[in-house]
């Protein structure tokens, strides 16, 4: 029942929001924010439980047949994840109400709204046990970023950046069902708990490399890994609450979560952590050089988060205990930071409308409340003592030194936890306290529901660190005992002596000073070099993404060229070919025989539908051709009549009349001779190819009929249409009950079929006005 | 306009439109069903259209032709939800006891007819309009 009643909180909420905020006015997203807040109750009241090793399963039935139920697990590592997700999320809500505080409140409400589907969708992605159903959630945090992101969907960047990570992550995502379904193939079980269980097998499996290379594109597309890192500093074009949650809790966190999930079960293959390691590393350096290079608040901070999950993949690649703990330790501390950082500059650009970092300055002033958070927060980032930062860097360094890798992943390490230093200055020090002379006119200033966010996060990261010992045993422990399956001793304490990690803190510190102080003249000179412009970005997406667009339009233009002569050529001409090609490779088929006696009705209207087709070809008046193409119609719906198919005769009597009526208004309009607009050589080439389709589609029908029927489905549908669905009409019982489900998707596609030719029949004369946003 | 098409029309209307009702309530047992009934109901509604004109059937109807083709897609949608509930499986139709059949498939095929109603009058409805203004 948790788990239901989990999500339907959530979910509730998200529906409700929009009613919620129209009517509660100033309290509305107080009154939301109650939601996450039960949820994140709800979950905390389970930490004894989880903290005692045991692990919460429930499952309800879906679709069995398949082994896709709907299972859920709380470990201590989803616990992990889904008390930052709540909790995270009920301050993202609280701040979203200040945020839009001066928007209409519809779009307050469709943001939150938004924001707490997102908020289920990640609940319901690290609680699932089934993989499909956790692949399910995926998408949905995939389709939801995409609605985030392009949230202000009047800016033409906004629009681009959604449909961009929409590509990368719902790419990434194909890639990741394609490895579930072949973990699927090879243990017979989509059951994440059964996998860890049988992970030897799983390694055995011929499917391995698939499985992974796979596995690490959903992984490293979701959680912005080179190649992959351009989508996440475009998608800040997010409104900032939508970053605050994106950046720090949610989505770009579930490739690492996918990644450490997966780390136990892949412990023996070795190549699965090293790529980690490698990608991780390569990540990290080039985030950090493109920080340096950054110019917007945001920009900078986003560039930071592709930085950290660099340093999370790298961490979960590393083999050990010690870098388990450091993995979660770090995911703690860097929600706690990022969030508060990325809620100080929602409160920096909110006040001054100026995005861009170097035209801020002195806002402390304006905003003392905000500098205090940002400060707090930017010191943890930095990992300076007593914030919780400090411990978790350390446990990084500790981590490195300690498992089997060369010093190359520490001197990485040190190079870009410098440069978080260094941003932890500049987005803190500088935007706040220095600059004064360019302190940008202030329109709102701080108010409640814009500062609970970042203090509560700021002053938690500061708490932490004091009494490390509560968060390494409430919750570090149990995940890190979910992950490796041991109950490892996590000690967190602010001072552990003088430590090979100590002086490689204090080197990251002094070399992060400086280059906090040398900021501007390294910035100016990496962004004056032309070479380094889109070297990292999104260039080869942009190819490939034009080049899609060009192939569509070219191949268009060659096979839609608007004649509608040529349309049924190439039509009649492919079938020719198929039916030929069928008939060749099918050799010795049944041969065409006729049994049965000469029937003189069925000949009597054969014979009429053939002088109606040779008549449309020879009249040059258009009602002519009309009414001679109505016989070949209405003898077919004869023929059928004969041969026992009343249904079907019904069918097309009903179409053939109706398109008398439809047309006779057309025609009505149209010259009732037409012009010949074929040249003689172009009307013998239109006869030979459309005598050779009647002699194909003819040989084709014939032998199809000379083969001895199945008649299985036909006895069975006879046998059972009366019992099981009380209808003598076999034919409408198989359509609205045997396969209704078909119908239903015929019937889908005829209604958007007709809207879709319905929008193109727009009266031309009105003017078309420009599309609402 | 003929006088005498323009004054059958309202009778053939009215006739084609009971015609389209029992073809489709009889479909469960003998030949009809949703999918003809709704191609029959267009008709009807052409033919008025193409003697009083587009505007007067489309007061007619009251609302928009696009409207029905989401009304009936949401009532086929709606008529598998009970086989749903009760035995865990989309679209398993509920029948009354009793020697009146009647169950969620009519209720499906209504679902049918409205779509194929809906759909062809939208077209029918435009093309008109834009033929003859």
């Amino acid at each position: 029942m948790l788990f239901v009643i989990l999500l339907l909180i959530c979910a509730g909420a998200a529906l409700l929001a929009r009613p919620v905020l129209l009517m509660g006015g100033r309290f509305g997203a107080p009154l939301l924010a109650l939601a996450p807040l039960a949820a994140f109750v709800l979950l905390a009241r389970q930490q004894p439980t989880i903290a005692a090793g045991e692990v919460i399963l429930a499952s309800y039935t879906w679709v069995p047949s398949l082994g896709v139920d709907f299972s859920f697990r709380l470990d201590g590592f989803s616990l992990l994840f889904s008390l930052l997700i709540t909790g995270i999320g009920t301050l993202v809500t609280l701040y979203a109400g200040a945020y839009f505080a001066e928007k209409p409140r519809a779009t307050a409400g469709r943001f939150l709204s938004l924001i707490l589907l997102f908020m289920t969708a990640m609940l319901g992605t690290v609680l699932a046990d089934n993989l499909v159903v956790m692949f399910l959630f995926w998408e949905a945090t995939s389709l939801l970023s995409f609605l985030l992101v392009g949230f202000d969907s009047e800016k033409a960047e906004a629009r681009k950046a959604a449909l961009q990570a929409l590509i990368v992550t719902g790419g990434g995502g194909l890639a990741l069902f394609a490895s579930i379904l072949l973990i699927g193939l090879s243990l017979g079980t989509f059951s994440y708990t059964e996998v860890i269980a049988r992970s030897d097998e799983l390694v055995a499996s011929p499917w391995l490399v698939p499985i992974i290379v796979l596995m690490l594109l959903g992984a490293f597309t979701k959680s912005a890994q080179v190649p992959f890192q351009f989508w996440l500093p475009n998608a800040m074009q997010a409104p900032t609450p939508a970053s605050a949650y994106l950046h720090s809790a949610t989505m770009v966190k579930l490739g690492v979560f996918l990644l450490a999930r997966f780390d136990h079960v892949f412990a023996t293959v070795p190549w699965f952590g090293a790529t980690l390691v490698i990608v991780g590393s390569l990540t990290m350096l080039v985030a950090s050089f493109e920080a340096l290079r950054a110019t917007g608040f945001k920009a900078v901070l986003a560039q930071s988060t592709v930085a950290s999950l660099g340093i999370l993949v790298m961490l979960i690649g590393l083999n050990g205990e010690v870098a388990v703990v450091a993995t979660v330790g770090f995911l703690i501390t860097h929600a706690f930071y990022k969030a508060a950082l990325f809620f100080c500059a929602g409160n920096a650009i909110h006040a001054t409308g100026e995005a861009h970092l170097g035209r801020l300055g002195g806002l402390a002033r304006v905003l003392p409340f905000t500098a205090l958070a940002a400060v707090l927060a930017s010191f943890s980032m930095a990992g300076l003592p007593p914030f919780i930062g400090f411990i978790s860097k350390e446990y990084l360094f500790e981590a490195q030194l300690s498992s089997g890798w060369n010093a190359i992943p520490v001197v990485i390490a040190v190079i870009v936890n410098s440069v978080m230093v260094g941003v932890a200055g500049i987005v803190s020090i500088r935007p706040f306290f220095l600059n004064r002379r360019r302190t940008p006119k202030v329109r709102h200033g701080e108010t409640p529901g814009l500062l609970i966010g970042p203090l509560t996060l700021a002053l938690g990261g500061i708490a932490l660190g004091i009494v490390p010992n509560v968060v390494a045993v409430t919750l570090i422990g149990p995940a890190v005992l979910a992950l490796t399956g041991i109950p490892v001793d996590v000690s967190f304490s602010l001072w552990h002596g003088v430590t090979p990690m100590l002086v490689l803190s204090g080197v990251v510190i002094t070399m992060g000073v400086l280059l906090a102080v040398f900021w501007t003249p390294i910035h100016i000179r990496l962004r004056r070099r032309r070479i380094l412009h889109g070297l990292f970005g999104d260039r080869f997406y942009d190819k490939v993404f034009n080049g899609t667009l060009n192939l569509a339009s070219t191949s268009t233009r060659i096979l839609q060229n608007g004649d509608q002569h040529r349309y049924t050529a190439v039509v009649m001409a492919s079938v020719v070919v198929i039916l030929g090609l069928g008939l060749l490779l099918a050799g010795n088929g049944a041969p065409i025989s006729a049994t049965g006696p000469l029937r003189i009705s069925v000949l009597a209207v054969l014979v009429l539908a053939a002088v109606g087709a040779i008549a449309t070809t020879l009249t040059r008046s258009l009602v002519g051709a009309l009414v001679s193409v109505g016989i070949v119609g209405f003898a077919s719906a004869l023929i059928f009549l004969l041969n026992g198919a009343p249904d079907l005769a019904l069918t097309q009597f009903a179409v053939e009349t109706l398109l008398v009526v439809i047309l006779t208004a057309v025609l009505l309009r149209l010259p009732v001779k037409r012009e010949h607009t074929r040249l003689p050589r172009e009307r013998r080439r239109d006869a030979i190819l459309a005598s050779l389709f009647a002699v194909f589609v003819f040989i084709g029908a014939a032998s199809m009929s000379s083969a001895p029927p199945d008649m299985e489905l036909s006895l069975f549908f006879g046998a059972n249409s009366y019992l099981e669905a009380y209808g003598r009409n076999v034919v409408n019982v198989i359509l609205v009950d045997f396969r209704a489900i078909d119908t239903l998707g015929e019937v889908a596609v005829v209604a958007f079929a007709t809207l879709a030719a319905w929008a193109l029949l727009r009266r031309r004369s009105t003017p078309t006005k420009p599309a609402k946003g | 306009m003929p006088i005498i098409f323009a004054t059958m029309s309202r009778v053939f209307f009215a006739l084609m439109l009971v015609g389209s009702l029992f073809i489709l309530m009889r479909g469960h047992n003998d030949p009809g069903g949703g999918f003809v009934g709704g191609l029959m109901a267009a008709a009807a509604f052409s033919t008025l259209a193409l003697t009083s004109g587009v505007g007067s059937v489309r007061r007619m109807l009251r609302i928009h032709p696009v409207v029905l083709v989401g009304v009936g897609l949401s009532i086929a949608c709606l008529s598998g939800i009970p086989g749903l509930v009760s035995d865990a499986s989309y679209l398993t139709h509920w029948w009354t006891s009793g020697a009146l059949h009647l169950g969620t498939a009519t209720i499906f095929d209504i679902g049918v007819y409205l779509v194929v109603l809906g759909g062809v009058l939208c077209l029918v409805l435009r093309l008109y309009e834009e033929v003859a203004p």
